[in-house]
């Protein structure tokens, strides 16, 4: 069945309804790209978002709603991307690691395993508050822009679209042990940057 | 009991609900004795709930774009 949000705007779409394609188009191209930035790189992956718009639109009449729009949606794109660059996979993908998956740096944790460095206690304690610093949002932005193409990309999928594992797994072809330590690695990352700035107000 | 080293490297699992049972009961022991690994699960969640609010950059060229799509449309369902 789809979800009634999901059939009012695909009326409009199928109507042609330019605000409507606009309506789509800022909701869904964040997680497209970041779809595509997995699996092509950075340097295709404005193409193939293009390429999955323009199949998109071609096929509308064809949605049956078996998938929420955005899952239909992120597959168009996922396939535009495989069937395009399949060979230009540009990460080399790591093994099938067993769990657990690394930590923060050696450096924070004495020979025993205990806190050397324990974590530090951030100013705020609300996401609103700590974005109202325009340094930390650029900090983040940059962190974010820093990560690997995969990592950068479960981590939005995850964190930003709130996708499940398993469909991160089915999008980008990876394993579901390979989402979990890329995940694990980015989300370190971002950890370790925001902590920073807390600390010193600095990126 | 897990140090707190071994508590982190799970910490992204946990948080996903992909620990096994006993793993999962041997990080709340964990956590149940650690203020310093509650303040890092805690500060991990904020992390989390910062990124959902992260505001998305604008798409560049969007009204062109949705004009395109929109016009793309019209002509294909005629």
């Amino acid at each position: 069945m789809i979800a009634n949000d999901d059939t009012q705007l695909l009326q409009r779409l199928l109507a042609g309804e330019q605000r409507a394609y606009k309506e789509l188009v800022s909701t869904y191209q964040s997680p497209m790209r970041a779809v595509a930035y997995a699996i092509v790189g950075s340097r295709h992956a404005d193409e193939v978002v293009q390429d999955a718009w323009l199949s998109v639109v071609r096929n509308l009449s064809g949605f049956q709603g078996r998938s929420s729009l955005k899952t239909w949606l992120l597959t168009i794109t996922a396939n535009a991307a495989k069937g395009r660059y399949k060979q230009n996979r540009r990460e080399v993908l790591l093994d099938d690691l067993p769990a657990p998956h690394g930590t923060l740096g050696d450096d924070r944790f004495a020979a025993d395993g205990h806190w050397l460095l324990a974590p530090f206690a951030w100013h705020q304690d609300t996401p609103e508050a700590l974005l109202t610093e325009s340094e930390l949002r650029d900090c983040l932005e940059h962190t974010l822009l820093s990560l690997s193409e995969l990592q950068g990309s479960v981590l939005t999928l995850r964190e930003r679209q709130g996708l499940e594992l398993e469909e991160i797994c089915n999008l980008l072809d990876i394993s579901l042990s390979n989402v979990r330590v890329l995940l694990h690695r980015a989300r370190l990352k971002v950890f370790a940057t925001v902590e920073h700035f807390e600390e010193t107000g600095e990126c | 009991m897990l140090t707190c080293k071994e508590q982190v490297a799970r910490s992204s699992d946990y948080l996903d609900g992909q620990l096994s049972f006993r793993e999962r009961l041997m990080v709340r022991h964990h956590l149940m004795f650690c203020p310093n690994c509650r303040r890092f699960i805690r500060q991990m969640k904020l992390m989390q709930a910062t990124l959902r609010k992260l505001p998305e950059p604008p798409v560049p060229d969007l009204d062109h774009l949705a004009e395109k799509l929109a016009a793309d449309r019209r002509r294909h369902s005629r």
